[in-house]
């Protein structure tokens, strides 16, 4: 394990943002910490990195016991969500911070450097200053800074959370194609699922101060351990009674599925290649049900009809039998 | 504090166009007694005042400044001056960063209090600010002077006293320059300093003071201008030890109720034109600190 939390606990006053945390995080990975905004996600990222210190519990880095040990000492690359990058260096100079503050030869350092700026496409903004950059390339001249200590862990606080939504996205697929080349244990922060999702190895949920579930993207999705994930990890319907994911709504036109419940379509929806129908069942439930164009065209779907809808029995979430 | 900062300067001025129809700017009439008003304040206030004293010590060409110049007692003032006002900024360049780094970076009990003691140099009469220390460090009856001069240190009545009374009347100058700067510059730079191996000396030498510099060149610069210019609180200190503890300013009072006005308006000149070079400094400075934004 290259990361190993254990027990932690962070009070702000008489507000809890930790409580009883444990996580371990394997080497070479790529982890998303996961949850809604103000659930101690970058509390816990912070305290990893030694930024700040926990009321309880030990945090080891790489079998270092960590949790006395000052930020500088923890070698520990840590990029923050709004880039603070040294204002008044050029970019070149940014990234060399951390090799100067360790006296490599100058040699040493303008290889090292250049072989970075490369690594993130900003060798011809070199001798640039953060200011002149825009917000993507800053986030990657950070993230250059970081790696170039060569750190044991690369933490990343919402590290595309000040971009714009396209930006957001490429830098998103470049950042897991950069891992899969660095191959350095990251552990990065969001309250975007889907970015969560497409990204990482593993999941880590928190939620108030809790950790709610650890996990693939697939084990989360498909198996989610409480409500709270399911509902946060995608969209929920209820089927009598039970919650699934409105694409593991089977629909029909006639009772052929035992224990179906009937209902009315109030509402069919196209986006693009996907239909949306919100059926009113007569149990009162309001059921959305997701489905392609061409099924939704077969069935001949429109409103004020009578369909009967049920759970697909090989998609229903292990949780509402588990847990 | 630093992000309470950012947010109050983005939400102060919403519609910042919204009163361009004001009253000020309808009436023409009201706009040129306004800008009468403040060119007549400035002039018979400042500008007149002022141009008195060159006038005066030019009644004779550079005569005036050269005799003032030849008179021993005006050279040993002006050094005196010099020494005092430097060891003074010296002082508060250093206290004043480290105290403003206390206060913005650090949480402690009794910060509030210490935020307000701070301006209590502006507030309180410089005359009071020297019979404070001469309590304190009077050699023979002062709390602490008599100990001290036992140890071979004369606070009062000396230099070391005329530098304390000055420090102390510039104190807030430094402080209040590097506060909202660096508060406005938050600790972000800094956590990725620290991240990256630095030591704290190293933080605060490689990014911290980079970027209060300019802060930290105005906050000097007014407090040389204010420190030359220092009259009451070193004159309670300096006590009346003929010449030797004589400042600039002292001597032009002296000069002045002696008849020796010429001394005087030279004396004076010099003062106001050192005065005067500092202000120039900061304005060719702050331009420039606005450009790095
Ligand atoms: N320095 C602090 N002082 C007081 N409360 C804090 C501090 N830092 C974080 N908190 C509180 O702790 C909670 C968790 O914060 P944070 O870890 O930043 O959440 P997240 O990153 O998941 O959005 C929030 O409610 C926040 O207000
Ligand atoms: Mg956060």
């Amino acid at each position: 394990m290259s990361i190993e939390v254990r027990n932690v606990t962070k009070r702000f006053g008489d507000f809890v943002a930790l409580e009883d945390v444990s996580v371990s995080l394997p080497t070479g990975q790529l982890t998303a910490l996961l949850g809604p905004s103000g659930g101690g996600k970058s509390t816990l990222l912070r305290i990893i990195a030694g930024l700040d210190t926990a009321d309880e519990g030990t945090v080891t880095i790489e079998g270092t016991e960590a949790t006395n040990l000052p930020a500088r000492k923890r070698n520990v690359g840590f990029v923050f969500q709004h880039y603070a990058v040294f204002k008044h260096m050029t970019v070149a100079k940014n990234v060399a911070f951390g090799l100067e503050i360790r006296k490599k030869p100058k040699d040493e350092v303008a290889a090292r450097v250049d072989e970075l700026l490369r690594l993130v496409h900003l060798q011809q903004f070199s001798h640039r200053l953060p200011s002149q950059l825009s917000g993507g390339q800053r986030q990657r001249m950070a993230l250059a800074r970081a790696l170039a200590v060569e750190p044991k862990v690369l933490l990343l606080d919402e590290p595309f959370g000040a971009l714009d939504a396209k930006v957001r996205k490429e830098l998103r697929e470049w950042l897991r194609r950069l891992h899969d080349e660095v191959h350095v244990t990251t552990v990065f922060v969001t309250h975007d699922q889907e970015e969560a999702m497409e990204v990482s190895d593993e999941i880590v949920v928190i939620n108030e101060g809790r950790v709610e579930q650890i996990g693939s993207p697939d084990d989360l999705y498909d198996k989610p351990a409480n409500d709270f994930v399911m509902g946060f990890l995608g969209e929920v319907t209820r089927v009598n009674g039970e919650a699934v994911r409105p694409h593991d709504v089977d629909i029909s036109t006639a009772p052929v599925l035992a224990g179906a419940a009937q209902g009315t379509i109030s509402r069919v929806l196209r986006v693009g290649f996907e239909v949306r129908v919100t059926v009113l069942t007569d149990g009162g439930e309001e059921v959305t049900v997701q489905l392609t164009k061409a099924h939704a065209n077969a069935l001949g779907l429109h409103e004020d009809q009578t369909v009967w809808v049920s759970p697909n029995p090989g998609a229903v979430p292990a949780m509402s039998r588990a847990v | 504090m630093a992000s309470q900062t950012v947010e109050a300067t983005r939400t102060r001025d919403p519609h910042p166009r919204s009163t361009a129809r004001g009253p000020h700017e309808d009436s023409p009439a009201v706009k040129w007694v306004m800008r009468v008003l403040v060119v007549a304040y400035l002039f018979f206030l400042v500008a007149w005042p002022t141009s008195l004293v060159a006038k005066n010590t030019f009644a004779n060409g550079f005569q005036g400044i050269s005799d003032a110049l030849s008179d021993p007692d005006v050279v040993h003032a002006l050094k005196l001056s010099a020494i005092v006002a430097v060891a003074a900024v010296l002082i508060n360049l250093v206290f004043g960063v480290g105290m403003a780094l206390l206060l913005v970076r650090f949480d402690f009990p009794g910060k509030r209090v210490l935020n307000a003691l701070i301006d209590v140099p502006l507030s309180v009469s410089p005359v009071v600010v020297g019979l404070a220390l001469v309590l304190v460090y009077n050699g023979r009856y002062g709390w602490f002077g008599p100990w001290l001069e036992d140890q071979g240190l004369q606070v009062v009545f000396a230099k070391p006293g005329m530098i304390m009374a000055t420090a102390f009347v510039a104190l807030p100058l430094v402080i209040r320059e590097v506060v909202p700067v660096l508060e406005d510059m938050g600790d972000d730079q800094e956590q990725a300093a620290r991240s990256l191996g630095a030591n704290a000396w190293q933080t605060f030498w490689r990014i911290t003071l980079p970027g209060i510099k300019w802060a930290i060149v105005y906050g000097v610069v007014l407090c040389l201008a204010r420190s030359l210019g220092e009259f009451g609180a070193v004159k309670v200190v300096a006590g009346n030890v003929g010449g030797e503890s004589t400042t600039a300013p002292m001597l032009v009072q002296q000069k002045y109720q002696n008849f020796q006005q010429e001394t005087a308006y030279s004396v004076s000149f010099m003062l106001a034109f050192a005065a005067v070079l500092c202000l120039i400094v900061v304005a060719l400075l702050r331009p420039k600190e606005g450009d790095k934004k």
